[in-house]
Formats: C-alpha cells, sequence, structure tokens
C-alpha cells in the first residue's frame, strides 16, 4: 500500500514546514519568557518607584521618621510612629481571634463536621474570604461600630474600670470607632484565609497515622493535638503569616472605622490610624512635595514590612510542599 | 525446554535492508549510566523486539530512537545511532523533521482531549494542507489500517476519550500512522489492555509490518515470541543477545538470555 | 474523676469548642450578608441603573460607577490575563527546572498577596506623575497589576496538571513545542485557565485602594479613558463617608450590587474548576 508512505514531493514540502517551525518555537518561547520576566519587573517597579518617591522625606527626617509622633501638613512635620502602631496594633489584634477561630473551623470541617454540611460550610467560609473589603467597610462602619459603641465597649470600660493597668487599655469615651473596632472587623475578614489554608493542610495527614493512634484508644481530641496540628505545623505557620501579610496591608476596611487620628494612645478603645487608612485618606488632598513624599515613605514602609512577612510565609508553606511531595 | 510459541515465518524472512544502526551507544541519567555501548542493527519491513527485566534499559533504548529524551534537561546519550545512514545523534539534527519520520506508541493510551477525526488530524496538519476531502480519506485509511474503522466512523466528532481503553490504544496507533513514517516504536502497547484487544493489537502489528519498520518493546516474552522477527535481550544497560526471534527463544547462545527465557529470572 | 473520664471531658469541651467556632465564623457571614441585603435592597430599584449619581439631596442612580466599573475591569483582564497566561505557559513548560522559575514563583505568591493600595502608589508613580492628569487608563493598569500574579498561579498549576505523557504523545507526531502547547495543553488545561481569568475578575471588582489614586472618581459620565473615571467602588466609599443620606443609601446598594456580582462570579469559576477535575 503505497500510499502510507511518502511521496518525495511530500517531503519537501515537509522541510519548508520544519523550518518554519524552528523560527516559530523561538518566538513562543521569547514572548511567554519576556512576560515571565514582566512579574520581576512589577515587584523590582514598585520596589524602585516606591523607593525614589519616598526619598525626600527620608532625606528631611532621617531615622526619626519612624519614631517621630507629629504628622502636621502645615508645619509640614510628619512622623511615621502612629500609623506604623497602628498597622501592628490592629492586625496583633485580628490575628489573636483569628487564629484561634481559623483554626477551630479547620478541625471543624475535617474532623467532626458530617459529610453533607461540609461542602456547604466550607463553601461559605471561602465566600466570606471573597467578599470586597469595602462591603466589611461600610458594615462595619453603620452596624458593628454603633454596636459596639452602645452594648461592647461600656460593658469593657465598665469590666475594667477599676482594674489597675487593664483599666488603662480599655480607657473611655466609647466611640463606636477606633483600633479594637478595626482589629475585629479584620479579625473577620482574615478567619477565612487561616482556615482555608489550615483545613489543606491537615487534610493531608496521613490516615495511617490517624488511625494508628485511634488504634492505641486516643479520643478524637487527642488525635488532633498529638498528631493532625503537629503534622501541619509549618503549613498551618505559613497561612498564619499570610493571613498576617493580609491585615497588615487591608485599606478599606480599617478606613472606615479607625478613626483617622494621628495619635497613639493607650486604649484600644480610642481612634488611632493605620498606614493604608492614613494614605488612603489624605493621599488625594496632600499639598506639597514634602506631604506626598511623607505618604510615600509610609507605603515604603508598608511594602518592607509586608514582603517580610509574606516572604518568610512563602517559605514555610514550600517547607509543606515539599513534604507531601 | 520449548515451551514458546514461536512466529512460523520467523526463520525464513532474509534480512532486508539496515534502516537503524545502533554503534556504541551508551545513556545518562545525570550521573547514572542506563546503558553501556549498545551495537544493534534493525531491518526494513521487520519487527524488531527488546526483551528483558523491569530496569534494563529496553524503554530507555527505544526513547533514544525518537529523541524523545531531549524534552527533560539531565539526560543525554552518547555514540551513534544512524537512521537510513545519518546520525539522528548529531547535532544538527531536526527533532521535529525526526519524529515525523519515527512514530512513538506508548504504554498507556493517551487520545488528546479532541473528537477523534481531531486526534488522526492532528499530526496531519503538522505538515500538509490538505482539503477536507482529502483529509478524510486520510483519517479514514488510517483508522482502517488501524482496524478502528468500523468502531469509530460512526462517532468520528465524539470526543476521544469515550473510546474504551483498547479503542483509545488503536486510536494512538492510527494517529501515529497518519503521519506516514517510516518507522514506529512500541513501547509496551498492550500492557495496559485486556487480552482481546491485545490480541488485536498484534495482529495489526503483523499486518503494519508490510509497510513499516516495526520496534516493539515488551516484558512479555511469549508477545515477543509472537509477533516479532529479531529480538534483542538486555539486561542491566548491557545488550546480551540479539538474532532472529526462533534462535534465540529456541538456541540462545548465552547463558542468561536462556535462563531469563527459562523464568529463571525476571 | 479517673483519668479516663477526664480524658473524655477534655475531648468533649475542645470538640464543643472547635464546633463553636465553626458557628462562630458562620454567623458572622450570616449577619453581613442579610445586613447587606436588607439595606441594598431598600435603595434598590430601576433608577440605580439607569440615572447617574446625583448631587446630594436628589434621586439619581450608579448608572455610570457601574459602567466604569465595567470599562476598567474589562480593561485590565484583557491587559492581564494574557501577560498571566503568557508567563504561567513559560514557568509550567519551558523553564520548568530552571532557576529563574524558582525565582518568579516565589516573587509572584509575594504580589498574590501585596497591599492593593502599594499597587495603586505604584501606578500613580509611574503613569499618572508623567502623564499629569489622573486617568481611567492608570486604574485599568492598576487594576491588571492585581490579575496577573492570580492568572500566572492558576495558569501554572492548572498546565502542572497535564500529565507528561500527552506533552510526549504529541512531540512523538512531530508537533513542534508551541504547537504542543497551544493545541494540546492548552486544550487541557482550558477549564482550569478560564477559572483562573473569573477569579481574578472577582477580586478586582471589589478592590477599592488602587484607583484611588489613578482613576480616582467622576460625578459625571465618562468612558474616557484618558480622564478621571467613575468606579462604582471609589463611589460607594464617597458616598459611605459623607453625612448625607440619599448618598448612603447609594453606598449600601452599590455595595449589594458589588457583593452579587463577586459572588456569582467565585461560584461559577468553582463550578467550572470542579467539572474539570472531573474528567
Amino acid at each position: 500500500m503505497a500510499e502510507l508512505t511518502m511521496g518525495t514531493v511530500e517531503f519537501a514540502g515537509r522541510s519548508n514546514t520544519l523550518k518554519r517551525f524552528i523560527a516559530t518555537d523561538s518566538y513562543f518561547r521569547y514572548l511567554t519568557r519576556s512576560a515571565a520576566i514582566t512579574v520581576l519587573a512589577i515587584l523590582f517597579g514598585i520596589f524602585v518607584s516606591l523607593a525614589v518617591g519616598a526619598w525626600p522625606a527620608f532625606r528631611t527626617f532621617g531615622i526619626d521618621f519612624l519614631t517621630a509622633q507629629t504628622w502636621n501638613p502645615v508645619t509640614e512635620r510628619f512622623g511615621a510612629l502612629p500609623p506604623i502602631y497602628g498597622t501592628i496594633l490592629t492586625s496583633l489584634i485580628a490575628m489573636l481571634i483569628a487564629v484561634p477561630v481559623g483554626i477551630g473551623i479547620a478541625i471543624f470541617l475535617t474532623e467532626l463536621c458530617p459529610r453533607l454540611l461540609r461542602q456547604p460550610i466550607g463553601i461559605a467560609t471561602e465566600l466570606l474570604a471573597g467578599i470586597p473589603s469595602i462591603i466589611y467597610g461600610i458594615w462595619g462602619l453603620f452596624v458593628f461600630a454603633p454596636f459596639l459603641q452602645q452594648h461592647v465597649q461600656p460593658a469593657l470600660i465598665g469590666l475594667f474600670g477599676n482594674v489597675p493597668l487593664l483599666n488603662q487599655f480599655f480607657a473611655g469615651p466609647p466611640y463606636g470607632i477606633g483600633m479594637l473596632t478595626a482589629g475585629l472587623i479584620l479579625a473577620i475578614m482574615v478567619i477565612p484565609f487561616v482556615s482555608s489554608i489550615a483545613r489543606d493542610v491537615f487534610e493531608t495527614t496521613p490516615s495511617v497515622l490517624k488511625e494508628s493512634t485511634y488504634a492505641l484508644g486516643a479520643t478524637k481530641w487527642e488525635v488532633i493535638r498529638n498528631v493532625v496540628i503537629p503534622y501541619g505545623r509549618a503549613g498551618v505557620l505559613g497561612g498564619v503569616m499570610l493571613g498576617l501579610g493580609r491585615a497588615l496591608g487591608e485599606t478599606m476596611a480599617v478606613t472606615f472605622v479607625i478613626g483617622n487620628a494621628h495619635k497613639i494612645a493607650a486604649s484600644v478603645l480610642a481612634p488611632g490610624t493605620t498606614i493604608s487608612a492614613t494614605i488612603a485618606n489624605e493621599f488625594t488632598e496632600a499639598v506639597g512635595d514634602l506631604y506626598t513624599s511623607s505618604l510615600i515613605a509610609l507605603g515604603f514602609i508598608l511594602f518592607v514590612i509586608t514582603f517580610i512577612v509574606l516572604a518568610i510565609a512563602r517559605y514555610m508553606l514550600s517547607r509543606l510542599e515539599l513534604k507531601t511531595r | 525446554m520449548n515451551s514458546i510459541a514461536v512466529r512460523a515465518s520467523a526463520e525464513t524472512i532474509p534480512n532486508t535492508r539496515e534502516k537503524l544502526s545502533i554503534r556504541d551507544l551508551s545513556f545518562y541519567y545525570g550521573e547514572s549510566k542506563a546503558l553501556h555501548s549498545i551495537n544493534l542493527q534493525m531491518y526494513e519491513r521487520q519487527v524488531s523486539a527488546l526483551i528483558g527485566p523491569s530496569g534494563c534499559g529496553k524503554s530507555t533504548l527505544l526513547r533514544i530512537l525518537n529523541r524523545i529524551y531531549a524534552l527533560y534537561p539531565n539526560q543525554r546519550a552518547e555514540g551513534e545511532v544512524l537512521l537510513d545512514g545519518e546520525n539522528i545523534l548529531g547535532p544538527g539534527q531536526d527533532l521535529n523533521f525526526l519524529r515525523a519520520k519515527v512514530g512513538m506508541v506508548f504504554q498507556k493510551p493517551t487520545p488528546f482531549p479532541m473528537t477523534i477525526y481531531e486526534n488522526i488530524s492532528f499530526g496531519v496538519r503538522l505538515y500538509e494542507k490538505l482539503s477536507r476531502a482529502e483529509m478524510d480519506e486520510r483519517v479514514e485509511r488510517a483508522l482502517t489500517k488501524a482496524a478502528l474503522w468500523e468502531e469509530a466512523k460512526d462517532r468520528l466528532n465524539t470526543s476521544a476519550l469515550g473510546l474504551s481503553g483498547g479503542q483509545q490504544q488503536r486510536l494512538c496507533i492510527a494517529r501515529t500512522i497518519a503521519v506516514k513514517p517510516e518507522v514506529i516504536l512500541l513501547d509496551e502497547p498492550t500492557s495496559a489492555l485486556d487480552p482481546i484487544s491485545t490480541a488485536k493489537v498484534e495482529d495489526l502489528i503483523d499486518e503494519l509490518k508490510r509497510d513499516f519498520t516495526i520496534i516493539i518493546v515488551t516484558h512479555n516474552m511469549q508477545q515477543a515470541a509472537r509477533v516479532a522477527d529479531r529480538t534483542a535481550f538486555l539486561y542491566l544497560g548491557n545488550l546480551i543477545e540479539e538474532g532472529p526471534t526462533s534462535m534465540m527463544f529456541n538456541n540462545p547462545k548465552d547463558r542468561r538470555t536462556l535462563d531469563y527465557i527459562t523464568g529463571r529470572f525476571g | 474523676m479517673t483519668l479516663y473520664s477526664w480524658r473524655l471531658l477534655r475531648n468533649k469541651i475542645w470538640l464543643g469548642l472547635s464546633m463553636g467556632a465553626g458557628a462562630f465564623g458562620l454567623l458572622w457571614l450570616v449577619l453581613i450578608l442579610s445586613t447587606l441585603v436588607w439595606n441594598g435592597i431598600a435603595g434598590l430599584n430601576l433608577n440605580v441603573f439607569t440615572q447617574m449619581t446625583p448631587p446630594p439631596g436628589s434621586d439619581g442612580g450608579l448608572l455610570n460607577p457601574i459602567v466604569g466599573s465595567l470599562v476598567l475591569t474589562a480593561l485590565a483582564v484583557a491587559i492581564g490575563t494574557p501577560i498571566g497566561i503568557l508567563a504561567g505557559t513559560y514557568m509550567a513548560e519551558y523553564g520548568r527546572y530552571d532557576r529563574i522559575t524558582f525565582v518568579i514563583r516565589f516573587i509572584n505568591d509575594i504580589l498574590l498577596s501585596a497591599p492593593s493600595i502599594i499597587v495603586g502608589l505604584f501606578i500613580y508613580e509611574i503613569l499618572v506623575v508623567p502623564m499629569g492628569h489622573f486617568s481611567g487608563f492608570a486604574g485599568a493598569v492598576a487594576l491588571a497589576v492585581i490579575v496577573i500574579p492570580v492568572v500566572v498561579r492558576t495558569t501554572e498549576d492548572m498546565l502542572l496538571l497535564v500529565p507528561n505523557q500527552m506533552r510526549e504523545a504529541a512531540s512523538a507526531l512531530g508537533a513542534p513545542k508551541w504547537f504542543m502547547i497551544s493545541r494540546v495543553v492548552y486544550r487541557a488545561a482550558q477549564a482550569g485557565i478560564v477559572t483562573g481569568a473569573l477569579l481574578a475578575v472577582a477580586r478586582i471588582s471589589g478592590e477599592t485602594a488602587p484607583l484611588l489614586f489613578t482613576a480616582l472618581n467622576n460625578q459625571f459620565w465618562s468612558v474616557n479613558l484618558n480622564a478621571p473615571m467613575p468606579s462604582l467602588p471609589v463611589v460607594i466609599f464617597q458616598f459611605a463617608l459623607s453625612p448625607y443620606e440619599d448618598w448612603q443609601r447609594l453606598a449600601w446598594t452599590g455595595a449589594l450590587i458589588i457583593t452579587v456580582a463577586v459572588l456569582s462570579l467565585s461560584i461559577v469559576a468553582r463550578a467550572l474548576a470542579s467539572k474539570g477535575v472531573e474528567r
């Protein structure tokens, strides 16, 4: 059957096509490689443009920028400490609540939940993660803050009113908005992050490991505590760092309820500000190069902080990937 | 000792022209050497089988013949492999050109996520501009040659993933044939198939060798005895013995060949 | 109390706590969504979709910010998705074992979670300042910078899932690399790649911070990419913080619209993803 073997005319045509292939192949490779390099270029660009924009402020204020507390556009004296303090404090409050709750939800979903409910509740938590932050912002402003102001904050003030030391942290007046409120809203935002990563991590625990522990007569909690959680330690930590990274950089949810006061107060019920809230509120109205540069300097500081936190998170999560491979 | 049925005609086929000449071929996965100075000839329009226990290097050797190993870094070959006199391991060798001449069917059927028709026409469209009618004819001929036409002709435009395992493998064979290669490499083509599909594929090999040079790797000795004109026995990366199938199975020269064939090891 | 009954008690306590955590999480979701729906629906009427943003005290709708958001999102996806897919293709197909791919993956994951207000500052510095004015184009580019890491990640993950055997089968037929990638590998991974694009769209639909100083805002109808462009999130920001009641009502309605859009996109993306896995 000669038709199934190659004729000489076809052969020549094939050679030309093959020459074309080589050219297109290198073109495509070059194209995709350039796109990949773009990712690096973006990060590099962010770093450089922020550094350049922040330079005037750093040059004027020096290292004092990080420790000064005044923020006065009129006299052009800017200090970054209140926003930095606010960013760290609100994120800390958020993590203190989100980590145990997030891990608790993950444990619930992987070990306790009846099969039927697992899917819907799991999806529900992930939907929570998808709600845009501005929604949390306006919900916080119109619903949560008034609620805290009327019911929770007076209770807190009353509860700690006579306790030495602690009454500093929970001192009045109950504004509704403030550091604590912002921290709580951030907590609600971060919970789904921590829980979904923790859930993925817990699900990779080999069942042989769990079964052999059960076989020794351990209770469910003992298995979780002694096998599941330690096994997934690195991954959960990575997820926590990821949530922290998100909390540090969150803008819209915090801006609505933080109070926007460039002050450091002892009480968590007092208003304050965070780096992102400051930038969001003041950037478009900033007059004068030093003002703008100081705001960009704040952005630069935030970028460096989140970069470090996210790099650590990434490192911990990659240790987990290596384990499961 | 001889309980293996060997093809009747195996003894009588005269050797045709040399198609592939393997000279001093060695292969490395990173630092470890997998093939040691192999010397082997394969002849036109004959079925040559590579047999040996797991890990002996037969699949490695097969994958050199269409240089599919080049997809992975860290794997390299030394020596010469002459296809019609030209060294395919040479620096100037165009890989796509080589693979158009030397086709391959894999152990696990790999239909593309397309219709049956598109699976077959995929390779053809790379090189030739055919009219709809010409392509239809080519597809039909390839499927007929692969003994799949009757089963597929009414479902050419459905997904290839809907075929059974045996049908999928015959589809892969049809896909390879459609490109008009000269050599077809088969890497344990029936190890994932049931006995009936296996028998169909072996009958197919018998038909195909009238037009193509076929090299088959198999871990099933009986299969080699059934389909191959010549057989080569590899062990631990070395070529132990090679020759006409009937001689290999009835009168092997090397002790190790005899031991493998009689099941002493492997 | 014996040791055993003590253990059983501890077991019950801790498991009860984690169940409480589950309920706690659900509680907030329900609370937030229900107040959103309650307040948002109050202001929901046809005017919202047909009239433009009003000055305080008069009636109006959200037409221009809705259209503005659609334009910005579409442009951001058009810019960011091809770059993301091509980058993911390089990482999975050409440079899978390269050192540089490792670095790019690392950097990409960091960009994925980077604060979006930083992206806004970045685009401000490199586009708004040289151009001399705010523009819809700058806003779209800022959103594209957020789209790219999402698409890169999902594309690479999906492409890595395609079995190597399929690539070998295509190469064995003589297909050049780009042909194999575009005709076979993309086809096999297409559900996943589309999911990635949908997730990116859901992500940027609600982003406010990157638009604050790039696209700014616009009271009036504008589809001019070279001028400030209205967008739903920024308008919500402005209206919600204002002291005017009718503006606040529009803010709730806008928030409801965004949430419905984002949630439906996420659900569609999820459905697509699981369909891809079934095969």
